[in-house]
């Protein structure tokens, strides 16, 4: 096998912070090489140190024949290293013939553009993916694995021999996920090296060859994929055993808290939702990605204002139209996307903390400053959010910790009913395993949790209830019991009420 | 989850950052550093007078810089401030003058105008989702479109009683300006709302993101409203003070002062970008600005300095906020911002450019300064405020004059400078120059002030407004300067003496003649004035319009079209005058800048059977005038009016001028009348094809 | 042809055919040859700057500082003629003196990556005060004879006027659509990060497009200086502002990536005819700024209105 790149004792510290301490990799063509590790332990760094978005401090980088030296985007590219962020980087303006062809004709800034040409070079890109796409579009109107699609025929386009995915699966269904993974079969045929990012585990085995493992910035080994459990990966990745991995205990149920009845959101395709939940229950809702998981929950906390059907909160009904209804009713939710939504992240850790109970906070003559400090200290502290002053701003943190900082804000406003969306999405285990401890925690106090959540390991692990959502509404609702992995896979697929078989 | 401990958890911040979360710390020193300059440089700096008059200064830009923070901090902005200040003037005027509303009703229903004016821009910014620069560019039209024209561009309020006045220019105490009190207590009001109430701490989570504050419960769009009503709110409030400060309402209150609210937020610490920015910095920005003109002022430098280093703090306070914050930047911010391009490569390409702009501004200056040199001829070598003569002055001290023009950069006073500076060099005294760089009373009243307080010994000024200047001239009398007016006229008892080159109903009936004579009393023409709201040019106006409607029935006054003071619009709208009233036979222009202009688009035209008229200096017109397209112009000696000025000046100043005195020897012009309070240079002039080359200003 | 893609320049396009319409029933007179030579003659500068303003607001920066920076080149415009040195080389240094003065916001915006609107606000005040500090207010004046009309007459110097922005006009349309440069603009504008890591140099394209934005600005001067035989040294005050407005009445949007050069032509024709249409409607000038101010917040609602009924079609 032709070795496509090696990485030796590669080095990278950003502002005093040792990022990278001695990373080493190598990348073989035809191969899928996984590389895994917690928040936190360099993946990031490598990728664009890779990619030359940023330069390594020493090492050792080859790329095909060449050493690199010095390494640029531009460099990088012509080198044949393309990568797929998480977010797709296109541009939604433009078309996605000229996305594809972005950068490739190396024309310098007066060279000409030759529209036919690139609108055939699109099409027969996107017939390699297996994409109907139209070359015409904005790329911005595209869903979003249309344009992860589209970012794969780019790097095809680029004569890609290495491309780097990071992340390709985390916001794609099922189906989707299985369509980039014959892709990433077909590429592999063609001779095509990648690197393979992923906090999904239990992906891996289905379309990896090998796996390396950062550790706090080192390489700690690499292993056949066929010739390694998934346990023995995770140990690897934290350096310790996590013997229990979900630590949900039995609460006594309490009254019913939240009960909808028809609920519907036209706008959003979401309708007739039908749920109750009792106190100090988990009910996990799963589901694919479309099928209209986290619509409903905004529905239910006012971000949409539903248009049909009612929420009865302690039996009364009431209507949120705006998130400050919902945290009136006792009602918080956690969003999915955490740096956008979740947190605001140039604020101080404090801020952000307190940032949904400042009527709390505040007295006759205004705010009440040393109040916010104390119970900021005190969340910081209770959840263990890792900084060493409240008044950093939440940027500064490692994504486990932000999430932290998210649920802080809810958990002062003492709520009864608290939705958690994609909750441990993106976290490293150690924090993945904090976020578990204190929803039973939670649920231990009385609070109704309803838990959305595309791992079903988590699911059917914290849940007490599984309501599975198919096609904008909740299909069926499990009994923690008789919840399996097949099972809750073949409602959400839309085989109704099959029992077992998917 | 008691199991994790953090024992060196942080909760208080350092005092430091706490203190200064901006990099407010630059803002002080640059204006100790003002401080200590202008206490060594200038007069009467470091008085407890001076360090008053120059809140006074500050309070309508502070009360817009001081929501205009708020909106910034939003991530938004708000262009039509200074506009809604105009619109506001006018509205109360309208509501008090004409409507003869009793004032604190006039006054609370235009605060009601501000609050409409906001709404708008919050509606549209907020229901429909546009950038708010974009709103508000139009709405900064609109409010000032809406103000000239509801009062046709002419009216101009004036007259309002006493106590509204003392809103404006009273003292607390005999020592604190009574709006001083207005912008503390808005300050302090303002500050509260941002820091210490949980809207404000709303508003920075907005300017972050506006989304993460939505799912955080916050009402944004509510919370936008607000500011943005507010803002509309307070520039109506800026406006009843900017009324009451100068006792005119005018539909051109408060132009260009969006720009100075932004400068000031901005080197306040606010970022543009939003979720950054503090009241504390914002004071400091505000005052940052006012001190360095009014020290400039006081120490006897131009006045252009003020903008050209404004410029420069701004751009070095952006630059140190971004280099002390990506110094700052923790790992995940950096890669964002990681540059391709070497810090040395950019400063040494920096350094370069920067080099050719000086070298392409020197070089402008250079060659400007030889033609001017070489333009004014064989005149007195030019300039200097400063100028020290040979010639002792008769008692022994030289006496200090300051003479203001309508604005520095108007042609016509620059050629009446000529002549003043002849006359300081032969009477010996010091000559100070300075006024607004643009036609702005309120500027006026800041220059006279500033002289007030540096202490000199006359102070003669062409007037912008009667009734803005005339408060604080009577202040300069009170305190033993003497006061006099050139050019265009105060109040009768806020002076000494009137320089009187001309009365408005002199020269509109000598225009209404003249330009009679070359129609040969029949037939239509067109006036071209300055800016429409141009207080002179309206009372010229007036007297044509009354010689007109006297003594030639058979002329017909077709239309009279704005300038702006810009020849090129004179250009274009002479061009539309001629196509839309073909019958026209004269065109008038009546603003220095505008006649050329229109000479040139009757030139370009080939009409040949138009004649252009008016009001402008030789020296713009000659060529026309020669080519036949302009018949005349009407003027005075300009040099001769500002040679007159400085010697009445300083006679009055060392006592050889007295009240009551029937005429004046004065120097090269020999005897000149003195009637009751006022001096006559003499009769307006007419410029021809046969006089025009003896002159040259 | 997709109709699609240009949806913003023809709701602008039918505004202005609303306007001229109603000139042309009110005072047919206005579509006489002559006074739309004249229009176009006067907007010609403007449209220099839109141009440039356009490719300004397409990378999501603005310039406020062009009104100072053509007063300054407008007067160096002057000067240089003054030294007799032939038209060419004229042309070339004024474009020069444009580039060096773009090239101040370039280094600030594009290299140190300031805010555009604070830096062009610093510029615009720097600009224009140090101009009226060194001439002190003084006009150009005794320009050589073959100054006005580039020494050609009238009409040839007319057509050159009109002529050169209209040919540059085309080249950037052309550029925008067809060179890479064009389409590094829009990628720029659409997410830099992004166009960084297809291998663009953001700033480079940033310095670059303040760079052409202060060349079209000496060019402006120097045509607009053209058609008159004195040069004033307070001219080109919200000239930016007029810039802005006929690029977002044009359609393009402020944050940048979307918009087209047509649109801006039809901007700079919409809000450059209402002037002269209020005269030949007999409407009083004193409600010019009123109306202005009211089309370019109808563009903006004519824009949510159409969105609004695209969706309802769909």
């Amino acid at each position: 096998m032709n070795i496509l790149l090696k990485a030796e004792n590669v080095t990278k510290s950003y502002a005093g912070v040792q990022a990278l301490k001695s990373a080493s990799f190598e990348l073989t063509g035809g191969e899928v090489h996984a590389l895994i590790g917690e928040n936190g332990a360099g993946k990031s760094t490598f990728i664009k140190i890779l990619t030359g978005a940023v330069e390594a401090d020493s090492g050792k980088l080859e790329i095909g024949e060449n050493v690199v030296k010095e390494n640029s985007p531009t460099i990088a590219k012509s080198l044949g290293v393309a990568a797929i962020y998480q977010q797709p980087a296109l541009f939604p303006e433009l078309s996605v013939a000229e996305n594809i062809a972005f950068g490739q004709e190396k024309k310098g800034f007066f060279g000409r553009v030759d529209w036919k040409a690139r609108r055939l070079k699109a099409q027969e890109l996107l017939a390699e993916v297996g994409a109907k796409i139209d070359v015409d579009a904005e790329a911005g109107s595209l869903s979003m694995p249309q344009q992860q699609l589209v970012e794969i025929a780019r790097a095809l386009g680029a004569n890609a021999k290495i491309l780097i995915l990071d992340e390709p699966t985390a916001s794609l269904s099922e189906e989707d996920a299985k369509n980039l993974f014959r892709v990433i079969r077909s590429l592999k045929e063609k001779g095509v090296g990648m690197i393979y990012i992923s906090h999904r585990l239990e992906e891996l085995p289905v379309i990896a060859d090998r796996v390396t493992v950062l550790r706090d910035g080192n390489t700690i080994d690499t292993r056949e994929m066929s010739a390694v459990s998934r346990e023995e990966l995770i140990k690897l990745m934290v350096g310790r055993d996590l013997s229990q991995v979900f630590p949900k205990k039995d609460v006594k149920l309490g009254e019913v808290v939240l009960e909808l009845r028809n609920l519907g959101y036209a706008k959003a395709g979401v309708k007739d939702i039908n749920l109750t939940v009792r106190a100090g229950e988990i009910v996990g809702i799963a589901g694919l990605v479309g099928a209209g998981r986290t619509e409903f929950a905004r529905a239910v906390f006012g971000l949409d204002t539903a248009d049909s059907g009612e929420i009865l909160l302690n039996g009364k009904s009431i209507r949120n139209t705006h998130p400050q209804d919902a945290i009136r009713h006792k009602i918080a939710y956690l969003p999915e996307d955490r740096r956008k939504h979740g947190v605001i992240l140039d604020l101080p850790i404090s801020t952000n903390i307190t940032l949904s109970s400042l009527k709390i906070l505040s007295g006759k003559f205004g705010f009440n400053f040393n109040k916010e400090k104390e119970v900021a200290a005190e969340y910081t502290r209770r959840l263990g959010v890792k900084t060493p002053s409240i008044h950093d701003s939440v940027s500064t943190l490692s994504g486990g910790n932000q999430q932290k900082v998210a649920l802080s804000r809810w958990l002062i406003t003492k709520p009864d009913v608290l939705i958690l969306d994609e909750p441990t999405q993106g976290i490293d285990v150690g924090a993945k395993s904090e976020i578990h401890e204190l929803m039973t925690e939670l649920a231990e106090q009385g609070v109704a949790i309803l838990m959305i959540s595309s791992e079903l390991p988590e699911i059917l692990g914290m849940s007490d209830r599984v309501a599975v959502m198919h096609g904008g509404t909740i299909v069926e609702v499990l009994d923690r019991k008789e919840a399996t992995q097949a099972k809750v896979l073949s409602i959400a697929l839309g085989h109704t009420k099959v029992n077992g078989k998917l | 989850m008691e199991a994790i401990r953090q024992t060196n958890l942080q909760t208080e911040q350092p005092l430091f950052a706490k203190l200064f979360p901006n990099n407010e710390w630059v803002l002080l020193i640059v204006l100790s550093v003002e401080i200590i300059l202008f206490g060594f440089t200038g007069n009467n700096f470091l008085t407890a007078g001076n360090g008053f008059e120059i809140t006074r200064l500050a309070v309508e830009i502070g009360l817009l810089a001081l929501v205009m923070t708020l909106i910034i901090i939003t991530g938004g902005i708000d262009l039509s401030v200074g506009s809604m200040m105009g619109l506001s003037a006018v509205v109360m005027g309208a509501l008090w003058r004409d409507a003869h509303l009793p004032m604190p009703l006039a006054i609370l229903l235009t605060l009601l105008v501000g609050v409409l004016g906001g709404t708008l821009n919050a509606l549209i910014i907020t229901k429909l989702r546009f950038p708010p620069l974009i709103v508000t560019l139009g709405t900064f039209s609109l409010f000032r479109g809406m103000a000239e024209g509801l009062t046709r561009g002419i009216e101009n309020y004036s007259g309002f009683s006493q106590e509204f006045l003392f809103l404006g220019q009273g003292y607390i105490f005999g020592l604190i300006p009574a709006q001083l009190l207005i912008l503390i207590v808005a300050i302090f009001g303002i500050y509260w709302i941002l820091q210490r109430t949980a809207y404000g701490r709303s508003l920075y989570a907005i300017g972050f993101s506006q989304e993460g504050a939505r799912h955080a419960g916050i009402k944004v769009r509510r919370s936008l409203n607000i500011v943005y009503i507010l803002s509309g709110l307070m520039s109506s409030l800026a406006a009843v003070i900017y009324v009451a400060h100068l006792g005119q309402a005018k539909s051109d209150a408060g132009t260009g002062y969006e720009l100075m609210a932004i400068t000031a937020v901005v080197l306040g610490g606010a970022s543009i970008f939003g979720g950054r920015g503090t009241i504390p910095g914002t004071v400091l920005g505000l005052f940052a600005i006012v001190i360095l003109q009014n020290g400039l002022r006081l120490s006897g430098q131009p006045a252009e300095l003020a903008g050209i280093l404004t410029g420069v703090l701004l751009v070095a306070t952006i630059l140190i906020d971004r280099i002390s914050r990506q110094a700052a930047a923790k790992p995940k911010r950096e890669f964002l911002e990681e540059e391709e391009v070497r810090n040395s490569q950019v400063g040494i390409l920096s350094a370069v450019i920067l080099l050719a702009a000086i070298i392409v501004a020197g070089s402008n200056w250079m060659l400007v300064r030889s033609i001017r040199e070489s333009n004014s001829g064989s005149s007195s070598p030019s300039s200097s405020a400063q100028n020290q003569t040979a010639n002792a002055p008769a008692n022994g001290k030289k006496s200090v004059i300051a003479m203001m023009p309508k604005a520095k950069g108007d042609p016509y006073f620059i050629s009446c400078k000529k002549g003043a500076d002849e006359a300081a060099k032969e009477v010996g005294a010091e000559l100070l120059w300075d006024g607004p760089t643009d036609l702005d009373p309120a500027k006026q009243n800041e220059v006279v002030e500033a002289w007030i307080t540096r202490g000199v010994d006359t102070i003669a000024v062409s007037v912008e407004n009667k009734e803005a200047i005339s408060t604080v001239l009577k202040k300069a009398k009170d305190k033993g300067i003497k006061v006099v007016t050139w050019d265009a006229d105060a109040n009768k008892d806020a002076r000494d003496l009137f320089i009187n080159q001309a009365t408005p109903q002199g020269i509109g009936e000598t225009l209404m003649d003249e330009a009679a004579r070359v129609l040969g009393n029949k037939g239509e023409f067109a006036i071209v004035t300055a800016s429409l709201s141009a207080a002179n040019q309206n009372e010229w106006i007036k007297y044509i319009k009354a010689r007109l409607a006297e003594k030639y029935p058979d002329i017909k006054l077709v239309a009279i079209q704005p300038s702006d003071g810009d020849r090129d619009r004179a250009f274009s709208e002479t061009q539309n005058i001629l196509k839309v009233y073909p019958n026209v036979k004269l065109v008038m222009g009546i603003a220095a800048p505008a006649v050329p202009g229109v000479a040139e688009a009757v030139k370009q035209s080939g009409k040949t059977d138009v004649k252009v008229t008016g009001l402008s200096l030789p020296n713009m017109c000659k060529p026309y005038i020669k080519e036949g397209i302009i018949d005349h112009i009407v003027l005075w000696d300009t040099g001769n009016l500002g040679y007159l000025t400085v010697f009445v000046s300083n006679a009055l100043a060392n006592g050889t001028l007295k009240k009551g005195d029937k005429q004046i020897q004065a120097g090269k012009l020999k005897n000149i009348e003195i009637v009751e309070d006022e001096v006559r240079l003499g009769k307006p002039f007419v410029f021809n094809k046969e006089n025009v080359d003896n002159f040259d200003f | 042809m997709n109709f699609d893609r240009y949806k913003r320049e023809i709701s602008a396009a039918i505004a202005y055919l609303v306007l001229l319409l109603i000139v042309g029933i009110a005072a047919p007179s206005f579509f006489d040859a002559g006074n739309l030579g004249d229009l176009f003659i006067n907007n010609a500068p403007v449209l220099l700057l839109a141009i440039g303003m356009t490719l300004v607001i397409l990378i999501g920066e603005i310039d406020i500082s062009v009104g100072s920076q053509f007063a300054v080149a407008s007067v160096a415009a002057g000067m240089l003629a003054k030294t007799g040195m032939p038209i060419p080389v004229l042309f070339f240094l004024m474009m020069l003196i444009g580039t060096v003065m773009g090239a101040v916001n370039g280094v600030l915006i594009g290299w140190l990556k300031l805010p555009s609107i604070i830096v062009t606000l610093a510029l615009l005040v720097a600009w224009r005060d140090g101009l009226r500090w060194t001439t002190e207010g003084a006009w150009v004046q005794d320009l050589p004879p073959n100054f006005q009309w580039f020494g050609i007459g009238q009409t040839f110097g007319q057509i050159l006027i009109v002529g050169i922005p209209l040919v540059i006009f085309a080249v950037f349309v052309w550029s925008l659509r067809n060179l890479n440069l064009g389409r590094a603009i829009y990628a720029v504008g659409s997410d830099a990060e992004a166009a960084r890591l297809a291998g663009i140099k953001p700033q480079k394209v940033v310095f670059g497009v303040f760079v052409v934005m202060g060349a079209l600005v000496g060019l402006a001067a120097l045509l607009n200086a053209a058609r008159f035989n004195s040069i004033p040294s307070n001219t080109g005050i919200g000239l930016e502002l007029k810039a802005v407005a006929a690029v977002v009445v044009g359609g393009t949007a402020i944050t940048g990536g979307r918009g087209k050069l047509i649109g801006t032509l039809i901007g700079v024709a919409l809000l450059g005819t209402i002037g002269t249409a209020l005269t030949f409607l007999g409407i009083n000038a004193f409600w010019e700024k009123a109306i202005q101010g009211l089309i370019i917040l109808a563009a903006l609602v004519g824009d949510v209105v159409l969105a609004r009924l695209e969706r309802k079609k769909k």
